[in-house]
């Protein structure tokens, strides 16, 4: 029967069982591997994988000027280029987003345009972007920045226009409300928890972006470290970035979702 | 019902693990690939080898090898080539990082190479070199724009792939010249990427080191960049060849199918220096390598010289400044870029080498031809 109720433990069990097939079909491809090739790199036992994270976990630099390692430097130079391009990517879309929501001389000039450029992957952009911006720190902020916006801006704007009812607006100015409280208490409270679940679904394409740009510019950074090992088929390095690319994924999802809970709770209700 | 389901499923995952693509020696192959055509035509047996090839000039080569019915790249079917030697050639062209995963993951039997790039995989898969097709003289560049000389370059950034020819030849011409490689940084971009940044007027990028064809787009599409120095002052340093992976030349037919990639490359050499077909067969090889025209083609010949007989071929591998310097510089540049980890074994014509340069083919070859 559809949506028949299962017990609790079943849920974890089945859930176990699982990755539990996951690393049985992983296991059974490396033996297979293996057996074509005794020395093969690119689906590794566990001893290949240990190699993997000593490499990446070892010191780099000399004695006097010595550098973190190879994964401290990738990930703090990916995770800032992230932070600090989806935050400027989401702060300006809330913006916009709600300007055009709240008022419709400005959303009649813009909604053409940004419903365009949403459709445009930003990773065939690419060329624009080093001729605009550059091929430095502020190219990977732009790229993932720009990526995100269009689709957001008119995501929040679309959310504001079938959610936020006349009415509501209607009954704020009764009460006496200015344009920027009616903004503020009628159009943000009960816009924020689809804009939180939007930030959730635009990590992962913000990732895409900012991956494809690491792999063709710089010298750090996860894309770029993919793109390197995997040519010389280090894949136990390549598989544990993987590994780190899909825990941190999770965890802003969950974080996000714990943030929505906290600051809305009205909304699941 | 739901059983059925997970049934299919679990046999779909079985499936995947049979699954094998080539197969396995059932007796000792043949030492002498003269003797082993005959053997092989009276066992009647086909074995299929996948070459993964990518878009440069002497590799392009194996695409119109496909196109003139030379070689059929399709399994199944066979060229009039691939008759004659009794094997079935799978040609896969793709990326050049993608024909080396595939080379080193086992998918492909053989693959297009330079023969610094072999060293990674070769640590993990014997391999064994048996055609050179052409080595860098000039196709590697270092263009830049707003920079006239090498004291200007000094202390700006050079933009091109890390741990690839375009490093090495950056280095060792430097080195050559009398210059510290540490005085001049060395930035990570891809050749594409590189050659559009630089000219679309990207600020931060004013020096590059890319290969063809982007250097010749680049000069050309560029009024203001400026070569400063190319891979003429190493010639016969960066090889491109043909690597074949010890196991699958042990298989049955492996040497066959050795003996009909080298005969294959020449047949279509003689069509380039026969003045009837040479144009045409260079237009075919340009169509191959980034759509290029005839008067391109002409100048791409030049910059990446092809070994165009086996004797040319065979005086490369034999000569004393391969063997000795060329090398064993390659292996220490491998070495300190952390390519690969420990230097792996390079023999000319002895089997045990993780690296072994096999002239047994080009002599054959050599002396067919004759």
């Amino acid at each position: 029967m559809i949506r028949r109720p299962i017990p609790r433990w079943l849920v974890v069990l089945l859930g176990i069982l699982g990755v539990c097939t996951l690393l049985a079909v992983y296991g059974g491809l490396s033996y297979r591997q293996s057996a074509i090739n005794p020395k093969q790199k690119v689906i590794p036992g566990l001893q290949a994988f240990r190699d993997g994270v000593s490499r990446m976990t070892e010191p780099q630099g000399t004695d006097e000027s010595p550098k973190p390692s190879m994964l401290v430097t990738d990930l703090r130079a990916t995770y800032w280029r992230l932070f600090l391009g989806m935050g400027l990517g989401v702060l300006l879309s809330v913006v916009v987003g709600i300007a055009m929501g709240s008022y419709r001389w400005i959303a009649a000039p813009l909604a053409p345009t940004i419903s365009f450029l949403a459709k445009i992957p930003p990773t065939a952009m690419l060329p624009i972007y080093f001729v605009l911006v550059g091929s430095d720190q502020t190219m990977f902020t732009t790229m993932v920045a720009l990526g995100i916006f269009f689709t957001m801006a008119q995501s929040v704007y679309q959310s504001i226009t079938n959610d936020v009812r006349d009415e509501a607006i209607d009954k704020a100015y009764t009460l006496g409300a200015s344009d920027p409280e009616i903004i503020y208490e009628v159009i943000w409270k009960q816009i924020l928890p689809p804009i939180l679940d939007n930030i959730r679904l635009q990590i992962g394409p913000a990732m895409i972006f900012l991956l494809a740009a690491e792999m063709l510019v710089g010298g750090e950074g996860i894309g770029y470290r993919i793109r390197m090992e995997s040519r010389v088929l280090n894949m136990s390095i390549v598989y544990i970035y993987l590994g780190i690319l899909g825990f941190t994924g999770l965890l802003g999802d969950w974080s996000l979702l714990w943030l929505r809970k906290k600051l809305c709770p009205w909304y699941d209700r | 019902m739901r059983k059925n389901l997970i049934l299919a499923s679990l046999l779909s995952i079985a499936c995947v693990g049979c699954e094998s693509s080539t197969n396995t020696a059932s007796n000792t192959p043949p030492t002498n690939p003269a003797a082993a055509s005959s053997d092989a035509k009276s066992s009647g047996k086909v074995s299929t080898f996948t070459l993964a090839w990518s878009e440069y000039p002497s590799w392009s080569v194996f695409g119109v090898a496909d196109e003139i019915g030379l070689l059929n790249k399709e399994a199944g079917k066979q060229g009039e080539l691939e008759k004659k030697w009794n094997v079935d050639v799978v040609l896969k062209g793709v990326d050049y990082d993608t024909c080396l995963q595939m080379y080193g993951s086992n998918t492909a039997d053989a693959v297009c190479i330079t023969n610094m790039d072999t060293l990674g995989p070769a640590m993990d898969r014997a391999s064994v070199a048996i055609l050179p097709t052409s080595t860098s003289v000039g196709a590697d560049a270092c263009i830049a724009v707003g920079i006239d000389d090498l004291d200007g370059l000094k202390g700006k950034a050079t933009r091109g792939l890390e741990r690839s020819v375009s490093q090495y030849a950056f280095e060792r011409i430097l080195v050559k010249k009398g210059l510290d490689p540490k005085d001049f940084p060395f930035t990570n971009m891809d050749p594409g990427a590189a050659a559009s940044a630089l000219q679309t007027g990207d600020s931060s990028v004013q020096s590059i080191m890319v290969w063809n064809p982007f250097v010749m787009q680049t000069l050309r599409d560029q009024p203001k960049s400026k070569k400063l120095f190319d891979s003429s002052e190493i010639p016969e340093e960066i090889i491109d060849m043909v690597v074949v992976g010890k196991d699958s030349l042990a298989k049955e037919g492996g040497k066959q199918f050795a003996s009909c990639l080298v005969e294959t490359f020449y047949a279509i050499n003689a069509r380039m220096s026969d003045p009837k077909t040479s144009d045409k067969t260079l237009v075919a090889i340009g169509a191959n390598f980034s759509s290029l025209g005839l008067e391109d083609m002409k100048q791409v010949v030049q910059q990446t010289r092809f070994y165009q007989s086996p004797e040319d071929a065979l005086k490369l591998l034999t000569s004393d400044e391969f063997r000795n310097k060329t090398m064993p510089a390659v292996v220490d540049f491998c070495v300190a870029q952390k390519i690969v980890k420990e230097k792996p074994s390079i023999g000319f014509d002895s089997a045990d080498s993780q690296i072994n340069f096999d002239t047994s083919f080009l002599k054959a070859q050599a002396s067919g031809a004759k």
